[in-house]
């Protein structure tokens, strides 16, 4: 029998997205020239104010690890030698580190933050990554908590829960109008909030398309929008757009059954970010016709999922909890944020605390494998992988695990035999490379 | 003396004779941030589970990474050793104890697990009203799971006992600022990891009893440097042996399962579940809690002088991420004053030749031909 070939095009939409990730990464170079302030961390309410960049060593130490990793072991060894540990998240590493060589990786200056807004709990590491630039040059540090539980739902956990982050942020925020002069614009901060909110429904929607068969798209495209309008804060009217060209573009290509991978015949999932210096892997399985279809971790930009009684697969929280009421105040604006719910809006409760949700994960996806790196480096990386894996093989999901430093560290990666791991496990799944 | 040892070597059967004499539960509990003064109101004796750094066959389908303290916990759960333990809890500190709470209860059944969300931003100001109103939820998922109503009086009580107790191991710390300290650092650590797993009234009896005779201890004579010990927790006193064998002498340690557990006390109030809260949210602050204000690098900058110390030795567990972190920071606290002090990783089991001859030449730093170094 011949194999199933769907049509597959590249995905136009893709050329903007690096375009956007290009000026984002520019206005960070010329941050200081233009006098602008730079923080680290996430915070989601900085374009309220007219002279905040943010930047998180997430997307740096990533990028990092991608583009040269001769200089992320110059870095991380500049790190290792005041005392940091080898097993600490590779992506702060590599960005502290050149926090310490005083450069980045093209030799420019390294752009030295002006204040630390750490985005806390998801990983530990997160909790203690504002850590270094504030111990190294003094400069003030903020930190909130992002205060979850599991179990039933219980009014008062989740007013105080809620409560305590609201009311966090709005200090921060005060504290950063008091102390640099800055005014916070609330108009500009609820706009971007109501844009925001569009933002996580169509990146919802491209996350419930890939279950479509054939995927319209691969874990690699999914990544190159993957921090757009989250970690990497670009003009959010912009960013809105180029959700919706996505959410249209994939919806399309859904309509027409066009492949991200003309051969598939294998769905695969995987765990938390990939090696970002190997991605060559998923292009090796396409030879099997096998392609990722996402993980937990990238189909957090659409939110948590859950199968609905109806069995359906949908958000586990209302995308916009805070429902038709106008945002009138900077405080509503940051209740909406949050909504009102504070079970299961960190994807630390799918990935952490219910290893076994993977489960659920994996079957609304139609998923056959799963690829689960362990990672040293780090602790999100790899909590729980194993008990995920385990959970996977009892429903009949063939998992591999393999080893290496963390996603921005190469140094432990043997990328060989991580390919002949590939080849073992597929065809022990009666699969052969289709061309070679 | 002794007696701590032989009861933190026989802690599963001091718990189970405990559950036998009072027909009480056990919670088993993971971080020092889980408020125990609500557990022993509940009249259940809530005991750490520590970890006892054995080679483990058992967990490798399970756990990958991981500090052995966490790890080994769950070795434990799996070899059946907490078999007495009837729940258990977590209150949010480091990820892989996260990590063991999750997979324990893969190997074991219990009839009760609570999840306690502890902020990580303890000395925010809003952070004690998320405290409270987790403590108060853990109260009254305490009180369904034991049919045991937690009256004030009870709490109060339980205050009572807990804040004794860390009295009376202070106590015992104070001695070792003596010139010639009369408590060795291993017994002083075996005293509190007993601590940790014994009803806190048998612990305050025990320690009343030696307060009385440790006068009448001889003194030892001169013991060689005096170092502080920084780092991972750990549950045995391995390594103070290790260092006092070698003529030197720990006199104090800023670890969480030693003084950081037991430093502060409540400060009573009316509303005593705020009490509580604000003693667990105030603790000398853990590597992954220090972060806004800091605190842990003058806290161990002030122990050191306040016990004199000569040097410190920084044991880090592998795969201990907040203590990976922080680290910097303290070896940079340490340099600038110029404190010698030696980096330890720490896996499962102590190398015991390799870790001798590295604290001998740390201790020949400190105090030159102190140890004869071996050819
Ligand atoms: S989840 Fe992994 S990559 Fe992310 S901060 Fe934690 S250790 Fe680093
Ligand atoms: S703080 Fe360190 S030693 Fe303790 S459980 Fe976490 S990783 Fe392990």
């Amino acid at each position: 029998m011949g194999i199933q070939r769907w049509e597959i095009r590249p995905l136009e939409v893709w050329a903007k997205a690096k375009e956007m990730r290009a000026k984002w990464q520019q206005s960070i170079d010329d941050a200081e020239k233009e006098h602008v302030l730079l923080a680290q961390g996430n915070c989601n309410w900085a374009v309220g104010f007219p002279a905040l960049r943010v930047i998180e060593d997430n997307p740096v130490g990533a990028m990092m690890g991608y583009r040269s990793s001769q200089f992320s072991r110059e870095c991380r060894a500049a790190g290792e030698i005041l005392g940091w540990g080898r097993e600490i998240c590779g992506y702060q590493l590599n960005c502290w580190g050149a926090m310490y060589l005083g450069y980045q990786m093209d030799g420019s200056k390294f752009p030295m933050r002006d204040m630390v807004v750490p985005f806390p709990d998801p990983c530990d590491q997160h909790t203690k990554r504002g850590q270094a630039p504030m111990d190294y040059s003094n400069i003030p540090r903020w930190q909130g908590d992002s205060p979850l539980y599991t179990g039933p739902h219980d009014p008062e956990r989740d007013a105080t829960m809620i409560e305590n982050k609201v009311g966090t942020t709005l200090d921060i925020i005060a504290d950063i109008e008091r102390i640099y002069g800055q005014i916070f614009d609330d108009e500009k901060f609820i706009e971007s909030i109501n844009l925001a909110h569009r933002v996580r429904e169509y990146a919802a929607e491209v996350c419930l398309s890939m279950q479509h068969i054939p995927a319209p798209l691969s874990q690699k495209d999914l990544y190159s929008f993957y921090t757009l309008g989250g970690l990497t804060k670009t003009d959010p009217e912009e960013t809105v757009e180029l959700w919706r060209m996505l959410r249209d573009e994939v919806k399309w290509r859904v309509d027409n059954n066009i492949a991200a991978v003309g051969t598939e015949r294998y769905r695969w999932i995987e765990a938390h970010p990939p090696p970002w210096y190997f991605l060559r892997y998923y292009r090796y399985m396409e030879k099997y016709g096998a392609i990722c279809i996402g993980s937990q971790y990238s189909h957090m930009m659409g939110g948590p999922f859950e199968f609905k009684e109806d069995g359906s697969w949908g958000p586990r929280v209302p995308l916009n909890s805070w429902g038709e009421r106008p945002i009138k105040t900077r405080e509503d604006a940051l209740r909406a944020m949050f909504g009102d719910d504070a079970r299961g809006h960190n994807f630390k409760v799918d990935e952490v605390i219910r290893p076994y949700a993977i489960c659920e994960f994996a079957k609304a996806y139609k998923a056959d494998g799963a690829i689960m790196p362990l990672w040293r480096g780090g602790v999100g990386c790899t909590v729980t992988r194993k008990e995920q894996g385990l959970r996977l093989s009892e429903i009949g999901v063939r998992v591999l695990h393999y080893e290496g430093s963390q996603p921005g560290d190469r140094t432990d990666q043997d990328e060989t035999r991580l390919l002949d791991m590939l080849d073992v496990w597929m065809e022990s799944q009666g699969l052969r490379k289709l061309e070679d | 003396m002794h007696r701590f040892k032989e009861v933190l070597d026989n802690r599963h059967e001091y718990a189970k004779n405990w559950k036998a004499r009072t027909g009480g539960k056990v919670l088993g509990y993971f971080e020092p941030y889980t408020p125990e003064e609500v557990i022993y109101a509940a009249s259940a004796l809530p005991v750490r589970l520590l970890s006892r750094h054995e080679p483990d066959d058992m967990t490798d389908r399970n756990i990958y990474a991981s500090c052995a303290c966490a790890r080994d916990i769950v070795n434990q759960v799996a070899l059946g050793r907490f078999d007495y333990v009837d729940g258990i809890t977590y209150a949010e500190a480091c990820q892989w104890m996260r990590h063991a709470f999750i997979s324990s209860q893969y190997f074991q059944s219990f009839s009760y697990t609570c999840d306690i969300f502890v902020p990580d931003y303890v000395d925010g100001h809003r952070s004690k009203d998320v405290m409270y109103s987790e403590m108060k939820a853990f109260k009254k998922s305490l009180e369904e799971w034991t049919s045991n109503t937690i009256t004030d009086e009870a709490l109060d009580h339980a205050i009572d006992v807990y804040n004794t107790n860390r009295r009376l191991m202070r106590q015992i710390y104070e001695l070792r600022r003596a010139d010639n300290p009369i408590v060795s650092g291993a017994e002083a650590m075996e005293m509190v990891l007993a601590s940790q797993v014994m009803d806190k009234e048998d612990h305050n009896r025990m320690l009343q009893e030696v307060l009385k005779e440790l006068p009448r201890r001889s003194h030892a004579g001169y013991p060689g440097p005096r170092l502080m010990l920084v780092g991972s927790p750990t549950s045995d006193a391995n390594l103070e042996r290790l260092v006092e064998e070698l003529g030197a002498v720990v006199v104090i340690d800023e670890l969480c399962t030693g003084s950081c557990y037991f430093w502060n006390e409540v400060i009573p109030q009316e509303d005593r579940l705020l009490a509580l809260s604000l003693r667990y949210l105030g603790k000398p602050h853990c590597a992954l809690k220090d972060n806004n204000w800091r605190r842990r690098p003058a806290h161990i900058l002030q122990l050191y002088e306040d016990f004199n110390a000569q040097g410190v030795i920084i044991a880090k567990q592998i795969y201990c991420h907040p203590h990976g972190t922080d680290n910097p920071h303290i070896w940079k606290i340490l340099r600038e004053r110029i404190y010698p002090f030696h980096f330890l990783e720490r896996d499962t089991t102590v190398p015991e030749r390799e870790m001798k001859t590295r604290l001998e030449a740390f201790i020949n730093l400190v105090e030159p031909v102190r140890v004869k170094l071996r050819g």
